[in-house]
């Protein structure tokens, strides 16, 4: 599978798959109801897709992440909803709540 | 484009789009890219490497699946329809996006190099801002808006590549954690509809099970499944709730 080295691979499996998305929609402009069932379908795939790599990105940690608490992390996502919902929707706000909550937890925890 | 009076565009739009980039979403987006930095560091992916997925990807779901795939060794095919499976949101974006930015009887290859550029950030960004934009300008400014973008996001997640090797590693952790508590998020803000909550929440559930049992395939399998469930359980019964 390596055949193609890291950059043919960004190409055939990174950009070619990512761009197609962007190249229809141009074509699509106009012609394309973006709420039909389809595209609503397709979306809630990519939302639960999405999920599931954050709680692989946590649960089944590489690298630096494979030393931290998880306890700490799964508290710091919650933090970092619970925020989001209950403090007007701010991204910003509720990133840096989970961030903070899980360096705490880390300092205290390990 | 037949048209005999064919609007065209104001390349001026360029420089407006430069200076737009410098702003909250921007600074949140840069944040998001230190982690993404630091991430990479952490799993051992290279970081020029890392810098092509950016300019080639340009959307974080699909490049932290990217490299987070390729250094386990998955078949390009199914890198391939996981990154398209994160990627396939850019299409109601690009298409809300670019059906602003459009001006009729202007050629339309424009269109096609500012498609590329269409992510989560320019989208909010667009939403702020572009009705205060001159129309024949708006194309132009978001071309220099996602040239932009891009460019300093090479700078942000070079630091964080360097930052995650020389920080204490409480906060070395701290940054790469960035990664999913921003993703987590901008999910849960991006959701609208009863069944966008029912995905996140059965995507979480599904995926360690997945990651368990189909470690090659449990990205797809738990979006697939988790994402058809929510869809057809909490069906919605709406139309015409796009802001």
């Amino acid at each position: 599978m390596n055949a193609l080295g890291v950059y043919g691979a960004i190409l055939v499996a990174g950009f070619a798959v990512t761009y197609v998305w962007r190249f229809l929609a141009v074509l699509a402009i106009g012609k394309l109801d973006a709420e039909s069932d389809l595209l609503l379908w397709v979306r809630s795939v990519a939302t639960a897709l999405v999920a599931a790599l954050v709680m692989r990105l946590v649960t089944a940690p590489a690298g630096l992440l494979a030393a931290a608490s998880l306890p700490g992390m799964l508290g710091a996502l919650a933090v970092g909803v619970v925020t989001l919902l209950y403090a007007g929707r701010r991204v910003e706000l509720a990133t840096a709540a989970a961030i903070v909550t899980y360096f705490l937890a880390d300092i205290i925890l390990r | 484009m037949d048209d005999e009076r064919a609007e065209s565009y104001d390349w001026r739009g360029l420089a407006d789009g430069v200076r737009g980039a410098v702003c909250l979403a921007g600074l949140v987006m840069g944040c998001s890219f230190i982690g993404f930095g630091a991430f990479l560091k952490s799993i051992g992916f290279g970081l020029i490497p890392g810098l092509f997925t950016i300019s080639f990807i340009w959307a974080l779901p699909g490049q932290v699946v990217f490299a987070d795939m390729w250094r386990k060794d998955a078949e390009l095919s199914v890198i391939a329809l996981a990154v398209s499976v994160t990627a396939v949101r850019l299409l109601p974006i690009a298409i809300v996006v670019l059906s602003k930015a459009r001006l009729k009887g202007a050629p339309r290859w424009p269109l096609f190099v500012v498609a590329h550029f269409t992510a989560v950030t320019i989208w909010l960004l667009t939403n702020q801002k572009i009705e205060t934009i001159d129309p024949r300008r708006r194309l132009p400014w978001m071309m220099g808006l996602g040239v932009t973008l891009m460019t300093a996001m090479f700078g942000f997640t070079s630091a964080g590549y360097y930052l995650a090797d020389s920080l204490p590693s409480a906060l070395a952790r701290t940054l790469v954690f960035f990664t999913p508590a921003f993703f987590m998020v901008t999910l849960v803000s991006g959701a609208r509809w009863r069944f966008d909550y029912w995905s996140i929440a059965l995507g979480a559930a599904i995926g360690p099970l997945a990651t368990y049992l189909w470690p090659r395939f449990d990205l797809l399998i738990a979006g697939v499944v988790g994402g058809t469930v929510a869809f057809v359980l909490v069906r919605p019964k709406r139309r015409g709730l796009l802001p």
